[in-house]
């Protein structure tokens, strides 16, 4: 049984942002999903998935995004509702399909469930992809609460199909990741037919009738907007007339609501929470501001609503409403990048409002600094124990290093990013997107004519080669790049979180599907490919070096699967230990070779001896360290 | 004294390396890559086995010099030795296989006989071309490894593997001055090693030897012909011949010249001048060897071999003395031209 | 009650805590509660820090984040990642439930920094806190089976501890339901239910 599948209407449940607005979709009724893994949205495609059996949902993990979101508005244009979910770098990979299904329409609900990620916790960006709606003109839904998410996801099929238009709900990592209460609804067992009865064709058109397609679009906006003036997800708390208002969206909200509250302001100030943040619902902001002198908005991370809000107030300036004096991103009061706490709002607020307050007694928060400055150290990332891509990158060390002529390293997104830094050796030197590895590699690898001789090397995971490294690919094969491309293939899409792709041998629901090898599509490309083991640490060594001295481009797969993936985990795991009589430990011929150097967290140090030891809780088995052991000391033992 | 930062700074970055396999056998950031070694990360020592062994970091030669021989030398042009001799060796199968003759097998094979040491560290090779260090106890494996390469193999690596392994066994070690001069170091600085256990060190004559890369320069040239032999015929011949199962090929020696190493450039030592006895050609007499006794140990071993009659002993010509001297006192004068050059000095306490 | 009544559980990538806040959550919802529970997670899971806000009360939802200097209550998977949390959550009245066993970070085992002494560390969250509980998780969880179970054993602790308005009947049937009759996390539980009331 399905954790979002609960048939139990009043149920309350703690449920993450994520799993709501998969709730609320299965609510909705919803019949085909769709994305591609990418933090924080991953989850509400997982939940989908494993209620996908018993309510009879057809999932998929697609390629990438653009295929993902083309993948659901099909079966929306057929009549059936249909959702994609992404993170927000994934609205870039597809922004060419949303900027024309805009326009062409869809029949079934059809919507699209972005996860933005304030202060890039894990992405290299923190683009806002609220933006996005205003430049496709599509309904905007941001909700605040996981409550809220499930409402609005439900709703926003109900509101596409009304105006035969994509809707996007936006999420923030703060509440696709946090749980809270949510009350469950009915679930809708409505299981429709698909037609394709659009009078053809499906397009947008071009030339008058992408301009008559682009009229209707805004007629199908206003319409929105009137619904918006009646929506339950604005509302308005505080004193009528209130000279102060707050407008916020999205989690911010619940700070602000918070801040108002610790600080006494409830009698003073207004927070008018806006769910509908495009287009604008005009009529409620004009009351609301009709009566505020001070505006201080509150939302995550363009200045979005602060924007519009102030074009509008401008507009309206001839009809009574201001002069207001706004307080937001612009004017320094909240930060204009990163993500909202708690406390920024309080201190915005308080500074505004001329309020003291201090959580603790001042001597405490000194004291606190004090002592945490004495003694604790900071913490960095690390590859987990066992990975696979320790072992690659070591071996990428050795045979640069081997090389000597300060090969140029590219990298790409996934967990092995973290090549960039101590735990990779720091091997990879660049960091863009998904496919800007290969894709920078194949400029870099053309610049020899111009006198540049360094080996150009490009890295990227497995699941990355079959989301956006292949145009690259054929590129380099076309245009004759020297560069070497390196395919870490863990057998798995690691960084989200262990989702299967097309060459793991098996679908999102689990059924099994021929795998798509990367060296067989190398082999269609007409690439040189070969595979090596990187745990075969001397043999993969040798095959780079061997690889750098060549022309033009050549493929690499490192092959090894992830220790966390299911599979890997049922495995028996042999136990590790060292040898402390053979451990030179700090001596010359080791110097910590395995702790220092090689940083696996299971290679941790006996202080007491100064030898290695293993940690036993963390370690997987794999056997890296006791390969590299320049002394021979660590023993793995298989089990039996 | 120093540890990989100065190992880089003073050797590798210069391409001094001689790829005699010492500090890559014992150091995990070290590796030997295409005959040469190469530092992955300075582990952070600030002193280590890297810099003691090797022989073109700092090198005291009094003091290495006490501690073979008990004294230093009197003449400069071939260091501490008792005399000079001509010699060959007595046995067909050994003349057969070897370069000139035949006097290093010879011995190698009588020191196993008589049980004076358990192995020897040799070079030999699978293709003729490419050197391999080989660990040898018997007849037919000392007698693949007879013949002259060219290019450096790092069989000190497999000296200090067995010094390291601990079994009590005695190996001696057959190899050019510059390995000869790292498993001295070796002797002279190392602290836990057993390194008595190392026996005879019989020294070959280098006047230099080819880097790695030369490989793919002779492989082209072969066009697949299996090597059977390498030789440099003496003047004025000014060629490189490789003999081959096809035929023979002849190279033009300056050709091959460019592949000379840096690491020899700077090489002051022609004549072994470390090992217990050294051994080279004779030039023009392609039969013989000549002989440099040096140590009790050196002698001891080639008194043995005549008296037993392994190996056949001549006086050595006054001119080919002469000549033999002059040959190691131009091998110096290149090399501390080439330093002066450089800016480099890494002999201690030896002057001229 | 105080409302809304603020926990931290703090860990280090890998130790359990979003199961951990999971587990409490869910008993809190199961009391009827309002529930938020807020965390980081993604690239720090992989041995970075990880910190999980729980926000309980009669009266509404509070956000997932708690403001600096309010936490009421800390569960600590390792000594110096709790000290460095009270630094920013913590207050006068904080209570502390601490697993002393240290995870060495990448600067430690590489050399860049030292590990503190663990009991310097107890002290200084001592000083920090109103009452401090040290609770040898890890090894009470070897005993039942797997050190890995560490999270459990210090969720059964704090419970039974009576900080949080969760009943342990309640946790205990929230357990069932997540591991399943028969499971070993059950025993870990038990036994941290059991040093939690000493």
């Amino acid at each position: 049984m399905s954790r979002i599948g609960r048939d139990q209407p009043g149920r309350r449940m703690l449920l993450s942002g994520n799993e709501a607005i998969a709730r609320g979709a299965l609510e909705a009724g919803v019949q085909v999903c769709s994305g591609y893994p990418g933090n924080p949205a991953s989850e509400v495609v997982e939940a989908l998935i494993e209620a996908s059996r018993e309510f009879d949902l057809y999932v998929e993990w697609s390629t990438n995004e653009m295929v993902a979101l083309e993948v659901a508005g099909a079966a929306a244009a057929a009549g059936l509702r249909s959702l994609t979910a992404m993170k927000n770098l994934g609205v870039d990979v597809c922004s060419d399909f949303l900027m024309t299904v805009n326009l062409s329409g869809t029949r079934g609900g059809f919507v699209l469930v972005t996860g933005d990620d304030p202060s890039a916790h894990s992405t290299t960006t923190e683009l806002d992809t609220r933006s996005y709606a205003r430049l496709a003109d599509v309904p905007l839904l941001e909700p605040s609460t996981p409550q809220e998410a499930k409402e609005m996801t439900r709703w926003a099929f109900e509101l596409s199909e009304e105006l035969g238009l994509l809707c996007m709900v936006r999420s923030v990592t703060r509440l696709s990741h946090s749980r809270g209460v949510v009350e469950l609804g009915p679930i809708s067992r409505e299981r429709r037919k698909p037609e394709l009865s659009f009078p053809p064709p499906w397009t947008s058109g071009s030339s008058s009738f992408a301009c008559m397609f682009h009229e209707a679009l805004h007629q199908k906006m206003r319409t929105a907007a009137e619904r918006f003036e009646a929506s339950p997800f604005n509302r308005y708390e505080g004193p009528e007339g209130a000279e102060f208002l707050i407008v916020a969206s999205g989690p911010p909200w619940i700070y602000a609501v918070e801040a108002v509250e610790l600080l006494g302001l409830g009698d003073s100030v207004g927070i008018l929470k806006l769910g509908t943040t495009w287009p604008l619902p005009e009529g409620l902001l004009r009351r609301h501001l009709g009566h505020a002198r001070e505006v201080l908005f509150v939302e995550e991370i363009d200045p979005f609503l602060e924007q519009n809000v102030k074009a509008l107030a401008a507009e309206l300036s001839s009809e009574g409403v201001g002069p207001i004096r706004f307080y937001g991103k612009r004017s320094g009061h909240l930060p204009a990048v990163g993500e909202l706490n708690p406390d920024l709002v309080l201190r915005a607020l308080s500074s505004l409002r001329g309020v003291g307050y201090s959580p603790r007694e001042e001597g405490y928060g000194r004291r606190a600094e004090e002592l945490v400055g004495e003694h604790v150290p900071s913490r960095s990332m690390a590859f987990c124990p066992g990975c696979p891509h320790r072992a690659s990158f070591w071996v990428l060390k050795r045979a640069l290093r081997w090389d000597g002529r300060e090969a140029v390293v590219t990298g790409d997104i996934g967990c092995y990013s973290m090549g960039l830094l101590p735990t990779g050796f720091s091997v990879e030197q660049t960091l863009h997107c998904m496919g800007a590895g290969i894709g920078t590699a194949c400029g870099f690898g053309k610049l020899g004519r111009f006198g540049f001789d360094r080996p150009v090397v490009a890295v990227s995971g497995d699941s990355t080669f079959y989301h956006a490294c292949l145009p690259a690919l054929v590129n380099a094969r076309w245009n004759s790049s020297d560069l070497l491309y390196v395919v870490l293939d863990n057998s798995t899409t690691g960084m989200t979180g262990h989702q299967p792709h097309p060459g793991s041998g098996f679908t999102a629901s689990g059924e099994p599907s021929p795998p798509v090898r990367i060296e067989d599509v190398c082999r269609g490309v007409g690439v040189e490919v070969r595979v090596c083991d990187p745990f075969q640490v001397d043999e993969a060594t040798r095959t780079v070096f061997e690889l750098l001295q060549g022309k033009g481009p050549r493929v690499l797969v490192l092959r090894h699967p992830c220790p966390l993936t299911e599979a890997e985990k049922r495995k028996k795991r042999p136990r590790v230990y060292v040898d402390q009589e053979k451990c030179l430990g700090r001596e010359c011929g080791c110097m910590a070779f395995c702790s220092r150097v090689l940083g696996c967290p299971a290679n941790t140090w006996d202080f007491s001896k100064d030898k290695a030891r293993i940690d036993e809780v963390l370690c997987t088995g794999c056997g890296l360290c006791a390969t590299l052991c320049p002394a021979g000391a660590i023993v793995v033992e298989e089990e039996g | 004294m120093g540890g990989p930062d100065l190992l880089q700074a003073q050797v590798l970055s210069h391409g001094f390396c001689a790829g005699c396999g010492a500090c890559t056998s014992i150091c995990p950031y070290l590796n030997l890559v295409q005959g040469r070694a190469v530092l992955l990360e300075p582990c952070g020592r600030e002193e280590g086995r890297c810099y003691s062994f090797c022989p073109r970091t700092e090198v005291d030669l009094p003091l290495l010099e006490e501690r073979v021989f008990g004294n230093t030398r009197a003449d400069p042009a071939l260091g501490v030795h008792s005399s000079v001799v001509k010699a060959r060796a007595r046995r067909g199968e050994v003349r057969e296989r070897a370069q000139y003759g035949g006097t290093v097998t010879s011995l190698v094979l009588h020191a196993l006989r008589e049980g004076r040491v358990d192995s020897f560290v040799l070079t030999g090779s699978r293709d003729g071309l490419l050197p391999q260090p080989l660990l040898a106890r018997a007849g037919e494996e000392v007698l693949s490894c007879a013949g002259s390469r060219y290019l450096l193999s790092p069989s000190v690596g497999e000296v200090v593997r067995l010094l390291r392994e601990g079994e009590g066994e005695r190996v001696g070690f057959v190899g050019t001055p510059c390995q000869v001069l790292a498993l001295r170091k070796i002797q002279a600085y190392e602290r836990e090693w057993e390194v008595s256990r190392v026996g005879p060190v019989i020294g070959l004559f280098c006047t230099w030897a080819l880097s790695h890369r030369a490989e793919g320069f002779f492989r082209e040239k072969l066009e697949g012909r299996r090597v059977r032999r390498l030789d440099v015929p003496p003047p004025p011949a000014n060629l490189f011949v490789i003999e081959t199962e096809g035929g023979r090929l002849e190279l033009p020696l300056d050709r091959v010249r460019e592949f000379i190493p840096p690491s020899c450039r700077v090489c002051f030592d022609m004549t072994a001048e470390l090992a217990d006895l050294s051994v080279g050609m004779v030039e023009g007499e392609e039969e013989w060897n000549t002989v440099i006794l040096r140590s009790e140990e050196g002698r001891r071993l080639f008194r043995e071999a005549v008296e037993e009659g392994e190996v056949e002993e001549a006086p050595l010509e006054r001119e080919r003395l002469e000549h033999l001297r002059e040959a190691s006192l131009n091998k110096k004068r290149r090399a501390r031209e080439e330093g002066e050059r450089l800016g480099i000095r890494y002999l201690k306490g030896v002057e001229g | 009650m105080k409302d809304p009544l603020n926990l931290l559980v703090v860990g280090v990538g890998g130790q359990g805590n979003l199961l951990a806040s999971f587990l409490l959550g869910s008993a809190a919802v199961e009391e009827g509660l309002y529930v938020s529970v807020g965390e980081t997670y993604g690239a720090t899971q992989r041995g970075g820090t990880v910190m999980s806000h729980v926000r309980l009360s009669r009266r509404r939802s509070y956000a997932p984040l708690m403001p600096e200097g309010s936490g009421d209550v800390l569960l600590g998977f390792e000594p110096v990642e709790t000290l460095r949390v009270l630094g920013s959550f913590g207050n006068r009245g904080t209570r502390v439930m601490v697993n002393p066993r240290p995870v060495y970070p990448l600067e430690v085992l590489s050399g860049q920094a030292k590990y503190p002494n663990v009991a310097e560390v107890l002290k200084a969250i001592g000083e920090l806190s109103s009452e401090m509980v040290v609770v040898e998780a890890t090894e009470l969880a070897r005993r039942a089976g797997n050190p890995a179970m560490m999270n459990v054993v210090m969720v059964g602790a704090l419970v039974s501890r009576g900080w949080l308005p969760i009943r342990p009947e309640t946790l205990r049937r929230v357990a069932v339901e997540v591991f399943g009759e028969g499971s070993p996390n059950l025993r870990a539980l038990e036994l941290g239910m059991e040093e939690g009331r000493r």
